[in-house]
């Protein structure tokens, strides 16, 4: 086994347990209750690809797979923040304890996502810190 | 030839311990059951993870310009995750009245001795993600 094949076997192994992960948070993806958790899956996901294209960088030999995979961490850095600051107004103001809360952003306002329903009470699902795991 | 299989080992070993804080960052991600504690899981990956990865790759490769770009692409993540995980909580502060119950919860011995409620609701966003954090 000379140590190119090495290399081969080690980085293809590498790619293959990438590939199952980034299934995997696809899945959280899906199932994620809320958007906080799609927003945070998709970071995490974009995350592995980045470390998929460098490690194909590699393992192809190819130089310019990492000015690849550099523009992929900007353009997954900026699709997080426009995907987070839907649901923010432009200028966040910490909103008062007693009052109920208003929500500004458009993201916000539609009648079927879980944020509308928490509101409502009448969803018990929604998350409590340290509640259930 | 015994020096380059030293080198594939130390490359191997990197890329082993950063799949590991991939998986872990992701069996965080399910373990977990709120958006706070699953960003922190997220933090291993978005940190360790890609440093451990990226780090094998350049033992891999030695001294060229490419390893210059990939290094550049760790401190561009480490520069940016902590950005978006900060929005991410600040989001979910914003839109999840059930953690602003639990934040009124926290404070109300402090509005009660400080009796300025103005500065309470200024400040109940760092305190929020304080506690969320905890």
């Amino acid at each position: 086994m000379t140590i190119e094949q090495a290399y081969q076997t080690l980085y293809g192994g590498a790619l293959i347990v990438l590939i199952l992960l980034i299934g995997a948070m696809v899945i959280r993806s899906i199932i994620g209750p809320r958007s906080t958790d799609r927003i945070m899956s998709v970071n995490m996901l974009g995350t592995m690809t980045i470390c998929s294209i460098a490690i194909l960088s590699v393992l192809l030999d190819e130089g310019y797979l990492a000015d690849v995979a550099l523009i992929y961490a900007m353009i997954s850095f900026v699709a997080v923040l426009m995907m987070a600051s839907m649901f923010v107004p432009s200028r966040p103001k910490a909103p008062k304890l007693d009052e109920e809360p208003v929500l500004q952003g458009s993201g916000g306002q539609n009648s079927d996502s879980p944020i509308q329903k928490a509101e409502n009470g009448s969803d018990d699902q929604a998350p409590v810190p340290g509640g259930k795991r | 030839m015994t020096l380059e299989w030293i080198r594939f080992a130390i490359a191997a070993v990197l890329l082993v311990l950063g799949l590991f804080a991939f998986g872990a960052a992701v069996l965080g991600a399910y373990r977990f059951g709120f958006v706070m504690n699953r960003m922190h899981a997220a933090g291993i990956g978005d940190t360790a993870g890609i440093f451990l990865v990226i780090a094998s790759l350049a033992v891999a490769r030695g001294f060229e310009m490419d390893t210059l770009k990939l290094v550049i692409l760790v401190f561009f993540l480490w520069f940016t995750s902590p950005v978006s995980t900060h929005f991410l909580g600040q989001v979910e502060y914003y839109t999840n009245p059930v953690l602003r119950n639990y934040v009124k919860k926290a404070e109300a011995p402090e509005q009660m001795t400080g009796g300025k409620e103005q500065m309470t609701a200024d400040n109940s966003q760092a305190k929020g993600e304080k506690d969320a954090a905890d």
